[in-house]
C-alpha cells in the first residue's frame, strides 16, 4: 500500500547520478574484497609453476565426493540452525517490538548478552554446562530424571545449541528493527474491523514483519555457513565444515588453489541459494518493491506461488486461531465481572522468556567461573579467588587488546554504516537492473571464508604499506560488517513510509534535513541494529586480524587465542565478564542520559 | 509514534559517540607499533607460540640475549602453523617477523614449498653437540613434544588400566569413554601402532590398514577432538577416560590437580625449531640469536614453563629431577618411540585427510 503508492509517486530519474549512493560501496568492496580475493581465486585456475589454464582443481572437487558432501552438511547445519533462530527469536522480538519500556530495555540486555562474550568462552561454557560431568547432566541426576549422563553435546544437537545460541540475538534485533516501524494501529484496526486476535496478528501484523524475518533468516544462514570452531568443538564425527576443509587447504597444506577451488564452490552454491531465496520470498521484499502478496504482475511464477501461499496459509492460521477462541469462550464463557484472561499474550511471555533464559543462561554460568581459585573453566567453580582479575589487570598486553579492540570494532563499524547505509537506500528504493546480482556481491564477503580473505588482503596490503596498522585492521573488518549494515537498513527500510519525507520536503525541507530530522530518527533503530551486528562482527574476528597485524597488534579474540594455547583458562571468564559489565555499563549510562534529555 | 524508537533508546547519543570516537582516535594515533620496532636498527621480531611460553621465552631467550648483545628480541605469538603467513611476508618482503619457532612439518613445508626459510649457517659447540634429528640447514630444533595417550586414573580404580595404543583400542577389556584426534597426523600412526606394527615400522604409514583398524574402535569414541587446549578440557572434568592428545596438554589438567596419567611407551613425537624467514634485513642478527639460544641452560630455564622436552641432552643438567620427570626426551621416557616422518606426511597429507574425512562421514 504505502510502498506502492511512494514508488508511483517517485519517478525514476534517468541521469547516472542517482547511482550516486551505490558509488561508496562499489569503490570499497572493489579494491579491499573483490580485486584482492579475485586475485587469489584466479589461481584454483592456473597451473602451479607453469602458470597455464587448468580445471584440475575443479575436476578433484568433482570427482572427489567429499567435498560436496561437507558443503551439503554445511548447508544442512545452517539452515536447521536459521530455523531455530528464526522461529525462536520470533516471539522474542514480536514481545520487545510490542511491551512496555521497562521490561523491553531488560530483556535487550539480555538478549545482546551472548554478543559480548568471546565465541570461545561462549563455546566453551557450553561444554562445561552440558558435558558428561556438566551442570545440566548433575542436576537431572541429582533429581532422579535421568540415570546415566545423556549425550547432550559431541553430536548434531550439541551444534545446534552452539550455533543457535551465537547466531539468535542476530535473528532477533533483525526483526525487532523491523517490528518496531510497524504501526500498532494496523493491528487495531483490524480489530475494530472485526478480527480476533489470531486474524489480527497472522493477515496483518506477521506479513508486515515478514521483510525483518527475511533479512534475520539471511543474515543467519550465511553467517552460519562460515562456522567451524562451534561445529569443530560441541559436534561429533560427521559435523564437518566446509570452512575447515578450506583453512586446512590453505593453512596446513599450503595448496591455494585448491583450496581457492573449494571456496569458489561454497560462494557459488551459496549464492544460488540466495537466488532461489529471493525468487522464492522475494528478498525484493527487502529490496524496495512490494510485500510478497501484493507482487502481481511484476512478481515471478515462483514468487506468486509462494504469495498466494502464504496468504493462504496466514489467513487459515489466523482463522483457526480465531475459531480456537470461539470455541473456548464457548466452553469457558467470559464472566463480565472479571476483567477478560489473555491467555495468547501469557504463552507468548512464557515462551519468549525461555528462549532469553537459554541466552543468558552460558552468561551467568561464565561469571561466577571467573572468581574460581581452580586453573580450568569448570562447574562448580571453587569460590573464592580474585586471581583471574589480577592476571588481566596486571597485564598491559590484556588492558591493550580491549582497549585497541573496542576502538577498532567501533571505528570499522562506523566506516561500514557509512559505506553501506547510501547503497541500502538506493538498494531499497530505486530500481535497476541486476538488483539481486549486486545484492550478492555485497553479500560475497560474509561467504567466502575468513582465511582467504585475510591472506588475500594481506598481499594488497603489503603494497599499499597498511601491514601492521590500525587503518588496515579497520577497513579489513568494515568489509564484513558492510554486509549486515546493508541487509539491516535494507530491512528497516522496507516499511518506511516514504510520504514522509514527501511532506517534509513539501514544507521546505531539503534532502538532508530530511534525512537528519525524519527519516534517521525514524529508522534509529535498524540504523542502531546495523551498527551493533558491524560492532560485534569486528570485536570476535580472530583471522583477518592475525594476518594483518602480523600479531603485533594485539587485539582481544586474538589475546584469548594465545590464551588459550594449553588450556582455556578462567582468565577468559574474567576478560568476557569485564567486558560484559562495560558495555551494559555504557548503555545503561546512555539510556539514563537519554531519559534526562527527554524530561528537560 | 514513539514506538518507532524502541531499540533506539538504548543507544549512545550522536555526541557522546563522536566524543568517544575523538578519544578512540588518540589511543589509535599511537602509531604502528612494528614499524617502529622494525626500524629500529638492533631489534628482531621472534614469532614463537605465545600463551605460556611467551613468559617461559621472555626469561630463558629474549632477556638475556639482549643483555648479552644489545640486541633487543620481540617476541610475537602468532597463529599455529603460520606457513601462509610466512609465504606471504616473503612473496611480498613484508617482514612482520625476522624469524620464528616453528614445528618441523611447518619448516618441512615451508623448504619443500619454495624457498621460504634462510640457511642457518651457524656454529658453536652447544650446536655440535646437539643430536642430528635435530638439525637441518634451515632448522635447529629447541623443543620436543609428543602425542602420547593420557587416561584418567580415577576411571581405572581397582581395574587393570591401559598401558599404550593396543589396550586404547581394546575397548572389551578397557571400557571406558575415548577420544581421538579428529586429523590423520598421530591418529593414523596411533592406529597403526595399535594394530600391532613396530613403531620402527611405521613409516611409510600402511594406510588401508590404519583404517582398518581406526574401523575397530569407530562406533566407540565419544569425542572427536580438534585442538589441544580441548584435550586439557576434556580430561580435567573427566568427560572422557582415554584420550591420546601432546604430553604439555596433559600436564596442564595434571599441574591442576587432575588424576591423570601420561603413558610415554609408543609416543608419536615431533620437535619445534628456530627458523630466520628468507630474506629478512635482520637476518645475521637472528644468526646470533639461534646460536645464543641453542644452550643447555637457556633450554632448561622454558622448560618450567611448558612441558615440552629440551632438544639438548645436556639441559638435564639443569633441570630439577621432579620437572624432568614429564618431559618427553627424558631417558626414562625417550624410548620404543616414534619420530614423525614430516617428509612423508608432506607428500601425502593431502590425499589422507581426504580419505580421513570421507571416512568420518562414512
Amino acid at each position: 500500500m504505502t510502498a506502492a503508492a511512494a514508488s508511483a509517486f517517485a519517478r525514476p530519474r534517468r541521469s547516472w547520478g542517482r547511482f550516486l549512493p551505490l558509488l561508496p560501496v562499489l569503490v570499497f568492496l572493489g579494491f579491499l574484497f573483490l580485486y584482492p580475493v579475485g586475485q587469489l581465486l584466479w589461481l584454483s585456475v592456473v597451473e602451479k609453476g607453469s602458470g597455464d589454464l587448468t580445471a584440475a582443481h575443479y575436476a578433484r572437487l568433482l570427482a572427489v565426493p567429499v567435498y560436496s558432501k561437507v558443503l551439503l552438511i554445511t548447508f544442512e547445519t545452517s539452515a536447521w540452525c536459521t530455523l531455530f533462530c528464526v522461529l525462536g527469536g520470533y516471539p522474542v522480538a514480536y514481545l520487545l517490538a510490542t511491551t512496555g519500556d521497562k521490561w523491553r530495555n531488560n530483556l535487550m540486555l539480555l538478549v545482546l548478552l551472548p554478543f559480548w562474550t568471546s565465541f570461545l568462552v561462549r563455546t566453551f561454557a557450553w561444554i562445561v554446562l552440558l558435558g558428561r560431568n556438566g551442570a545440566i547432566n548433575k542436576w537431572l541426576q541429582a533429581l532422579g530424571i535421568t540415570d546415566a549422563p545423556l549425550g547432550l553435546i559431541y553430536n548434531f544437537a550439541g551444534v545446534m545449541v552452539g550455533m543457535t545460541h551465537a547466531l539468535m540475538p542476530l535473528a532477533i534485533i533483525s526483526m525487532v528493527s523491523v517490528m518496531e516501524n510497524i504501526d500498532a494501529n494496523l493491528p487495531r484496526a483490524a480489530s475494530t474491523l472485526g478480527a480476533r486476535g489470531g486474524q489480527a496478528f497472522f493477515r496483518i501484523y506477521f506479513p508486515l514483519s515478514l521483510p525483518g524475518v527475511a533479512a534475520g533468516g539471511l543474515l543467519t544462514f550465511i553467517t552460519a555457513i562460515g562456522f567451524f570452531i562451534t561445529p569443530a568443538l560441541l559436534g561429533g564425527r560427521q559435523q564437518i565444515m566446509i570452512t575447515q576443509v578450506i583453512i586446512e587447504q590453505v593453512q596446513d597444506l599450503m595448496n591455494w588453489s585448491f583450496g581457492g577451488a573449494v571456496s569458489m564452490l561454497l560462494l557459488v552454491s551459496a549464492l544460488f541459494v540466495f537466488w532461489l531465496y529471493d525468487r522464492a520470498l522475494g528478498m525484493s521484499t527487502l529490496a524496495g518493491g512490494s510485500p510478497a502478496s501484493q507482487v502481481g504482475d511484476r512478481g515471478t511464477w515462483l514468487s506468486r506461488g509462494f504469495a498466494w501461499v502464504g496468504d493462504l496459509a496466514t489467513a487459515a492460521i489466523g482463522r483457526a486461531c480465531d475459531l480456537a477462541a470461539v470455541a473456548w469462550e464457548t466452553v469457558f464463557p467470559q464472566r463480565p465481572d472479571k476483567p477478560p484472561v489473555k491467555i495468547a499474550r501469557g504463552v507468548l511471555w512464557a515462551t519468549a522468556l525461555s528462549v532469553v533464559a537459554f541466552l543468558a543462561v552460558p552468561t551467568f554460568f561464565i561469571i561466577p567461573v571467573s572468581f574460581t581459585t581452580e586453573g580450568f573453566i569448570q562447574w562448580p567453580p571453587k569460590f573464592f579467588s580474585w586471581r583471574w582479575y589480577d592476571t588481566v589487570f596486571e597485564s598491559p598486553t590484556w588492558i591493550a587488546a580491549i582497549v585497541r579492540s573496542l576502538t577498532v570494532a567501533t571505528l570499522s563499524a562506523g566506516v561500514a554504516m557509512l559505506i553501506g547505509t547510501p547503497a541500502a537506500f538506493f538498494l531499497s528504493r530505486q530500481s535497476m537492473i541486476g538488483k539481486t546480482a549486486m545484492l550478492g556481491v555485497i553479500l560475497s564477503p560474509l561467504i567466502i571464508p575468513r582465511i582467504i580473505i585475510a591472506v588475500a588482503l594481506f598481499y594488497f596490503y603489503a603494497k599499499l604499506g597498511l601491514i601492521g596498522t590500525n587503518l588496515g585492521l579497520i577497513l579489513g573488518h568494515a568489509v564484513l560488517a558492510v554486509p549486515y549494515v546493508v541487509v539491516t537498513v535494507m530491512a528497516v527500510l522496507k516499511n518506511y513510509d516514504e510520504r514522509l519525507d514527501q511532506a517534509a520536503s513539501s514544507l521546505g525541507a531539503n534532502r538532508w534535513r530530511t534525512l537528519w530530522h525524519v527519516t534517521f530518527p525514524l529508522i534509529r533503530a535498524g540504523l542502531i541494529a546495523a551498527f551493533i551486528f558491524a560492532f560485534v562482527t569486528s570485536l570476535d574476528e580472530l583471522t583477518i586480524a592475525l594476518f594483518v597485524s602480523g600479531g603485533l597488534v594485539t587485539t582481544l579474540p586474538k589475546q584469548m587465542w594465545d590464551d588459550a594455547l594449553l588450556k582455556v583458562s578462567p582468565t577468559l571468564a574474567a576478560v568476557s565478564t569485564l567486558l560484559l559489565i562495560f558495555v551494559t555499563f555504557m548503555i545503561l549510562a546512555a539510556e539514563y542520559l537519554r531519559r534526562r534529555a527527554v524530561h528537560k | 509514534m514513539t514506538k518507532h524508537i524502541h531499540l533506539g533508546k538504548l543507544v549512545l547519543g550522536r555526541r557522546k559517540v563522536l566524543k568517544l570516537a575523538g578519544g578512540a582516535s588518540l589511543v589509535l594515533a599511537a602509531p604502528a607499533y612494528w614499524r617502529k620496532l622494525s626500524a629500529q636498527e638492533k631489534t628482531i621480531v621472534v614469532r614463537d607460540p605465545g600463551g605460556p611460553y611467551t613468559k617461559g621465552f621472555g626469561e630463558a631467550f629474549y632477556e638475556p640475549f639482549t643483555k648479552a648483545t644489545g640486541i633487543k628480541a620481540v617476541g610475537v605469538a602468532g597463529q599455529h602453523e603460520p606457513t601462509s603467513l610466512i609465504k606471504g611476508m616473503v612473496d611480498t618482503k613484508s617482514y612482520t617477523w625476522d624469524m620464528a619457532l616453528l614445528s618441523r612439518s611447518a619448516h618441512d613445508q615451508l623448504i619443500s614449498e619454495g624457498d621460504y626459510l634462510e640457511k642457518l649457517n651457524v656454529t658453536s659447540k652447544h650446536i655440535e653437540t646437539l643430536p642430528a634429528v635435530h638439525k637441518a640447514p634451515a632448522y635447529l630444533g629447541n623443543d620436543v613434544f609428543a602425542a602420547i595417550l593420557a587416561y584418567r586414573e580415577d576411571a581405572f580404580k581397582g581395574k587393570a588400566a591401559p598401558k599404550g595404543w593396543k589396550d586404547f583400542w581394546n575397548v572389551k577389556d578397557f571400557p571406558g569413554r575415548r577420544s581421538l584426534r579428529k586429523h590423520p597426523f598421530d591418529t593414523i600412526e596411533e592406529a597403526l601402532l595399535a594394530d600391532g606394527v613396530a613403531p620402527k615400522n611405521v613409516y611409510p604409514c600402511d594406510i588401508p590398514r590404519a583404517f582398518k583398524s581406526l574401523d575397530k574402535v569407530k562406533k566407540d569414541i565419544a569425542v572427536w577432538w580438534t585442538g589441544g587446549a580441548q584435550t586439557s578440557q576434556l580430561l580435567k572434568t573427566g568427560e572422557v577416560d582415554m584420550c591420546p592428545t601432546w604430553n604439555g596438554r596433559a600436564q596442564a589438567a595434571i599441574d591442576e590437580g587432575a588424576p591423570v596419567k601420561i603413558i610415554w611407551d609408543q609416543m608419536v613425537w615431533s620437535s619445534e625449531g628456530w627458523c630466520i624467514i628468507k630474506g629478512t634485513p635482520k637476518a645475521d642478527m637472528c644468526r646470533e640469536f639461534v646460536k645464543f639460544a641453542v644452550d643447555p641452560q637457556a633450554q632448561a630455564a622454558w622448560t618450567k614453563h611448558v612441558a615440552y622436552g629440551p632438544t639438548h641432552p645436556e639441559a638435564y643438567k639443569f633441570i630439577p629431577a621432579e620437572r624432568a620427570k614429564v618431559l618427553p626426551t627424558h631417558p626414562d621416557n625417550f624410548k620404543n618411540d616414534v619420530e614423525v616422518d614430516n617428509v612423508y606426511w608432506g607428500k601425502h597429507k593431502d590425499k589422507v585427510t581426504e580419505q580421513l574425512n570421507a571416512w568420518l562421514l562414512a
